[in-house]
């Protein structure tokens, strides 16, 4: 069952007058808890893709559907509604709130939204990300004395507290050195197996390409291979629509 | 909510010095503008309570007799129908005082000098004595009946030491030439701003000089217990005589003209017989220092909204700098599901807080400084004593000022903030976060 699906999505970017297609008409399907990895040289348009479906941007034309529900036509409000409940992001650079402690930064996302779980099973739920993640220790610490692999790790658990559909990861491990990042993938590999939760991430490191399930390749904004569990696969959801 | 006024006040840790410059420039206006509002407060009911008590009385009756060759003489002859009306009344009356004056020039040494010479019943006055400043002589050498209290200054210019005597020329209440003695018992500091206005002689002499008969005095001074009761006492007391003697009006409708000067010229204007009584209060006369309480009161909003206004434009600019170094934390924010409300609240959180920080501490350094200022004994020979209370400075802040300066700097600081956290607000995400700081 798709739960992502692009249909000949574009995306031009306006440089003031000059027009920068950045995706040029991409159409795939991802499955419901699969290890997705978005692969690809820079500029070749993986951000821009993740974005679209992160909903943090719109495609310039096509639609993208998020379990089955078209978005291009969505106001910003209801985009950062959906955002909130059925997507959790992980940056390259982290993005951890500096301000907050990791406690407080994986809390953040809890207290945007209308529906409220009580305090203690709210407390018991981010206690447990934390360890998943390891960082059980640092949990009063403050994003600037943290390493850059368990700012990630908080991060992973900030993606996790809402117990989104899907988390989207825009080169998680380009920041990191490449053990750390190994370690980084496996650890979203394991919750993805753990809470059956859809991951996609980005890298043009080739090495991290293969631990996941379902390989989408880009250049210059064209899908150049889509292949899931070694078999190439087609561009629509078999079940969706 | 909570989160969001959590962060903004952390984020006001972040940047210490900036916030700590943007709250210290709200307190320093805050602290004149509260400064002025103190001491204008208390200004009017210092003057009023010194100048009480120099000429006093808060409610002053004066009688004026036309003769048949139509000249004006300035004098209460008989009494008995004031005091009792005064009597059957419900007035908060600590006193009545009864003075005479005149204006003469004194002689000494082939010096003169104008001067007022009040002449008060000392006995019955003797409050009086502890509010002057005596730097030399004795109040006791009052008991003299010729004996005279000049202030330092008329003193000295005409080189008086304590016991010597002097000459006055000066009228009889009918205009008649005269000529009297008096010796110095006591010298006063100059009681200010008013300074050298009155000399202070006894009762009976400065009587005898005018050619007034005993019993007989020039001003009735009926002295409250407080000061605020004085326009009503002084309406109620009007309406009492009203049917009982003859009185100037006491409309003072116009505001262009001094009420007292007004009053003085209906003596002159109006076609009139007899005796006519003349009644006005010390805020009659004092108006003047209520018109300069306005003025400072004014002149305090404007240095609030000019210096508010130089304060907006560094707000302003601050929080533009620091929506540009938030950027990608916006993004981040916005991407985790923050609305673009929630970014203009914290954003404008952030404001309120340096706003009310700063209000507190510009109120807090006002309060520490009126205490100081407070604890400062001026003085009784300052020339700012009249503004004193005892020689101390004294403030009076008004609830309502101090919330309306409340609201000003709220409100503004928030204008400030506006136009910088709505662009906060309207930040793409996706650009946001595409930005490298
Ligand atoms: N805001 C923008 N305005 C103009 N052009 C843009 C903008 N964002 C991206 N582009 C262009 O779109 C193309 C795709 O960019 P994108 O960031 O999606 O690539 P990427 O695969 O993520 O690259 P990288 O590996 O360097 O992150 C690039 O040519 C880029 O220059
Ligand atoms: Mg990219």
């Amino acid at each position: 069952m798709g739960i992502i699906e692009l249909q000949d999505v574009q995306k031009v970017y306006q440089l003031g007058k000059v027009e920068v297609p950045a995706v040029k008409g991409v159409s795939f399907c991802i499955e419901k808890g699969d290890f997705i990895s978005i692969a690809g040289p820079s500029g070749s348009g993986k951000t821009t893709i993740l974005n679209m479906i992160g909903l943090i941007d719109q495609a310039t034309s096509g639609e993208v559907l998020i379990d089955g529900r078209p978005t291009s036509k969505l106001k910003d409000a209801e985009l950062t509604r959906m955002r909130h409940e059925t997507l959790g992001f992980i940056f390259q650079s982290f993005n951890l709130i500096p301000v907050l402690n990791v406690w407080e930064n994986i809390e953040f996302p809890l207290l945007l939204g209308k529906t409220r779980v009580s305090k203690a099973e709210k407390a018991g739920w981010i206690d447990h990300l934390i360890e998943e993640v390891g960082l059980t220790e640092w949990r009063k610490h403050k994003p600037n004395e943290l390493s850059g692999g368990q700012r990630q790790r908080v991060a992973i658990a900030r993606a996790l507290v809402t117990k989104p559909q899907i988390v989207l990861a825009d080169e998680p491990t380009a920041n990191l050195d490449s053990a750390t990042g190994e370690q980084i993938i496996e650890l979203m590999k394991r919750i993805n197996r753990e809470l059956e939760t859809t991951f996609i991430f980005s890298t043009h490191d080739a090495k991290i390409v293969d631990i996941a399930d379902h390989i989408i390749r880009l250049r210059d904004g064209l899908i150049t291979e889509n292949v899931r569990r070694g078999t190439p696969v087609g561009a629509a959801c078999p079940t969706g629509n | 909510m909570i989160q969001e006024i959590n962060i903004a006040l952390r984020n006001l840790n972040r940047q210490k010095k900036r916030s700590f410059l943007l709250a210290g420039a709200i307190a320093f206006g805050i602290m004149i503008v509260t400064l002025i509002n103190g001491f204008s407060g208390s200004f009017v009911e210092n003057v009023n309570e010194n100048f009480s008590h120099l000429m006093a009385g808060h409610i002053f009756i004066e009688g004026v007799e036309k003769t048949t060759t139509g000249r004006n003489y300035y004098f209460i002859s008989d009494d008995k129908i004031l005091i009792d009306t005064i009597e059957s009344l419900d007035l908060p009356l600590q006193f009545i005082t009864k003075r005479s004056e005149f204006s003469g020039n004194l002689v000494y040494n082939g010096k003169t000098l104008q001067q007022n010479i009040v002449g008060a019943d000392w006995s019955k006055e003797n409050y009086f004595s502890e509010r002057m400043m005596i730097l030399d002589g004795s109040f006791d050498n009052m008991s003299e009946p010729q004996a005279i209290i000049l202030s330092k200054e008329v003193a000295d210019r005409l080189s008086l030491g304590i016991g010597d005597r002097m000459l006055v020329r000066m009228k009889t209440y009918t205009g008649q030439q005269n000529l009297g003695e008096f010796v110095l018992a006591a010298i006063i500091a100059d009681p200010g701003l008013i300074g050298s206005m009155s000399a202070y002689a006894n009762l009976d002499y400065v009587n005898q000089l005018l050619n007034l008969q005993t019993g007989e005095y020039k001003i009735m001074g009926l002295y409250l217990s407080s000061m605020k009761p004085i326009d009503t006492a002084a309406d109620t007391l009007y309406k009492a005589l009203e049917g009982k003697v003859q009185l100037f009006t006491r409309d003072s409708d116009d505001e262009e003209t001094n009420f007292v000067e007004a009053m003085m010229q209906q003596g002159k204007e109006e076609e009139w017989e007899g005796l006519r009584y003349r009644l006005y209060t010390l805020n009659d006369i004092l108006s003047e220092v209520q018109d300069l309480v306005n003025v400072l009161d004014t002149a305090s909003l404007v240095i609030l909204l000019v210096l508010f206004v130089i304060i907006m434009v560094g707000i302003t600019n601050t929080f533009r700098m620091v929506m540009l170094e938030r950027v990608r934390e916006i993004g981040t924010i916005r991407a985790l599901g923050v609305q673009k409300k929630g970014v203009l609240r914290l954003f404008l959180f952030e404001a309120l807080f340096v706003g009310l920080l700063g209000f507190t501490a510009g109120l807090a350094s006002a309060g520490i400084i009126m205490a100081v200022l407070h604890q400062i004994n001026w003085g009784m020979d300052t020339p700012i004593f009249i503004l004193l209370k005892n020689g101390h400075m004294t403030f009076k802040l008004l609830p309502w000022q101090v919330i309306m300066n409340l609201l000003v700097v709220t409100a503004l600081t928030l204008l400030a903030a506006w136009s910088p956290a709505r662009k906060a607000a309207n930040l793409e995400p996706a650009h946001a976060l595409r930005v490298q700081n």
